[in-house]
């Protein structure tokens, strides 16, 4: 597999402060990669410099086999980038912008007139098309520039938290789209998130970005495997709260839990659950109510950096 | 970085044509916000020329039928004035709003990005123009020059507002903000007072005058002035146009360093 976007020890200062410091990584063509990491992680900063719009203090990035200082220009013919916060002109109409879109692509007119329309049309925006985009709704506005970044069928394509502030139903939708793109037209997506959810539906690899540094990468079933063992989780009477853990804990490390509730890291996963419900039939023990869940990303941002992921939706 | 030779110019030109098409189309659709700019240098004109009707028989005046031939260049530059910074304010909003990201991280070279928003508020400057001279010429107000310095009027307001719009463009790259640039309108709304625009230097005392004299506003309205008043003159002409081309020349090169120096590491 080709690499196409490679980043080599980026680091990126401003001032003081740190915001890249030093990351290494590579996308293979074809693949949407996931860059995974809190607000203020530096994900947005590590985007700017593969997307030229941002020199690096140290480190090189190539893009398309292109370096992005050197060869800024050839960087951009290749890419599709729409960057967080959908930037677009509210005075203008969709398909205005896509006109404008094109032409600062040196894509010719003749061309513009039927794949404006397509693209406008593959994210439902026809019936919008000569609306001001002032009257768009976010869903909408995401949508129109998700269509933007693609007049010029960019191989590569950079999509900066495309749904951060959206609802369910938009999300799904802009979900669906990044992965036609990928299925259909083989495009690479370089995704940023800070949704968990996002990350792993959608990423077939993910990095996770922590305070400038990458803390992990791989694929999210790779990664959930690396935090260990799935927690179960019992429910039971107050009173056989103690004998539980007592049990328990025979069979894997506690971990925190709700009151009531005992949880453990369950060491040889799923096979073992009838062995602890026979335990807890043996001390004589109810169990109200058992559940076993499989690590999440979340459970792996957790074991990198010693924090959860706001609104990570984690129920301890 | 657009190709090479005649292409790459071509391409840049259609970019600049759009960026401008993109300019002037966000101006149609806020008309409210640009004709204070037309409405209220009209209105200033009207007051002084009733004002002053009899500081045309001070000695040292120069020799006009009526202040508002006097008074026509100033209130083209004042109008003038009012939208050029628009061309930086605007690209500060595209920066606030990240859409100039939008633009940079496309093929599009640097200097259409500039020029496309400069050129749009030069459009908008040549129309507030010919509206002033109509209205001045249905007052009555008469140009010496004739035709040919009307046109003149035209392109000195064009050129001006690639001057002051460069300058406020500059403010716009450097700070990222509106209000930043906003805040040098006042500057310029008070040098245009500090000049020959609505009073003759030779009849000014002291400081004030020598202020006026040395202000770059006088050195391109008085030759205008000569224009409307005293008779056609390619050498008043080419004074008129010159300096502001040569301004312009500096302050557009002046924003484009400084966007450069924008993506550039600190």
């Amino acid at each position: 597999m080709t690499v196409v976007v490679e980043a080599t020890d980026l680091v990126r200062h401003f001032g003081d402060v740190v915001a890249v410091d030093g990351v290494d990584l590579q996308v293979e063509e074809g693949e949407v990669f996931g860059f995974l990491g809190p607000n203020g992680a530096g994900k947005s900063t590590v985007v700017r410099m593969l997307t030229t719009l941002l020199h690096p203090t140290s480190g090189s990035a190539r893009v398309g086999g292109c370096d992005v200082i050197s060869q800024a220009g050839e960087v951009r013919r290749m890419i599709g980038v729409a960057l967080q916060d959908a930037a677009i002109d509210p005075l203008m109409t969709g398909s205005e912008l896509m006109r404008l879109q094109a032409v600062l692509h040196g894509i010719p007119r003749s061309v513009i007139k039927t794949r404006g329309p397509e693209l406008l049309e593959r994210v439902g925006l026809t019936a919008a098309v000569d609306r001001r985009v002032g009257t768009y709704s976010g869903g909408m506005r995401r949508r129109l520039d998700l269509a933007l970044s693609l007049v010029h069928e960019p191989p590569i394509l950079f999509l900066d938290e495309p749904t951060t502030g959206l609802d369910p139903t938009s999300r799904q939708a802009l979900w669906e789209e990044v992965r036609r793109l990928n299925d259909e037209l083989g495009t690479t997506v370089f995704l940023t998130t800070q949704y968990l959810e996002e990350a792993d539906q959608l990423a077939g690899r993910i990095a996770i970005i922590d305070a400038g540094k990458l803390v992990r990468e791989g694929t999210p079933t790779m990664l959930k495997s690396t935090v260990g063992a799935p927690t179960l989780r019992v429910e039971v009477g107050p009173e056989h709260v103690e004998t539980t853990t007592t049990v328990m804990t025979g069979f894997g490390a506690e971990r925190p839990s709700r009151e009531g509730r005992v949880a453990i890291g369950l060491d040889e996963g799923a096979a073992r659950v009838a062995d602890v419900v026979r335990a807890l039939d043996a001390a004589g023990v109810t169990v109200i109510h058992l559940e076993l869940d499989a690590p999440s990303l979340d459970d792996v941002f957790a074991h990198a950096t010693g924090r959860r992921l706001e609104g990570s939706g984690d129920e301890q | 970085m657009t190709g090479s030779g005649l292409a790459g110019v071509m391409t840049a030109g259609s970019q600049t044509f759009e960026l401008a098409r993109r300019s002037l189309v966000g101006e149609r659709r806020q008309l409210l916000s640009v004709m204070p700019g037309l409405i209220f240098p009209l209105l200033l004109a009207a007051v002084y020329t009733k004002q002053f009707q009899r500081v045309l028989d001070m000695p040292g005046f120069p020799e006009v039928d009526s202040f508002l031939d006097f008074i026509l260049p100033a209130c083209i530059v004042q109008a003038v004035s009012f939208g050029a910074t628009a061309a930086g304010s605007e690209l500060a909003l595209d920066i606030e709003n990240g859409f100039l990201d939008r633009l940079l991280a496309s093929p599009v070279a640097r200097g259409p990005i500039l020029l496309g928003r400069l050129a749009g508020a030069a459009v908008v400057a040549s129309i507030k123009t010919l509206v002033i001279l109509a209205v001045f010429l249905v007052f009555g107000a008469e140009v010496a020059g004739g035709l040919a310095a009307m046109l003149v009027m035209v392109l000195v307001a064009a050129l001006l507002v690639l001057v002051i719009g460069g300058l406020a463009q500059v403010m716009a790259v450097r700070t990222g903000s509106q209000e930043a640039v906003g805040a040098t309108f006042p500057l310029i709304f008070v040098s245009i007072f500090m000049s020959s625009a609505f009073f003759p230097t030779t009849l000014m005392n002291g400081w004030f005058r020598v202020v006026a004299e040395y202000n770059p506003i006088s050195w391109v309205i008085n030759p205008v002035r000569r224009l409307v008043i005293v008779e056609w003159s390619t050498a008043d002409a080419l004074q008129a146009l010159g300096i502001p081309a040569v301004l312009a020349l500096g302050t557009i090169s002046a924003a484009a360093l400084a966007l450069q120096q924008r993506l550039a590491t600190p």
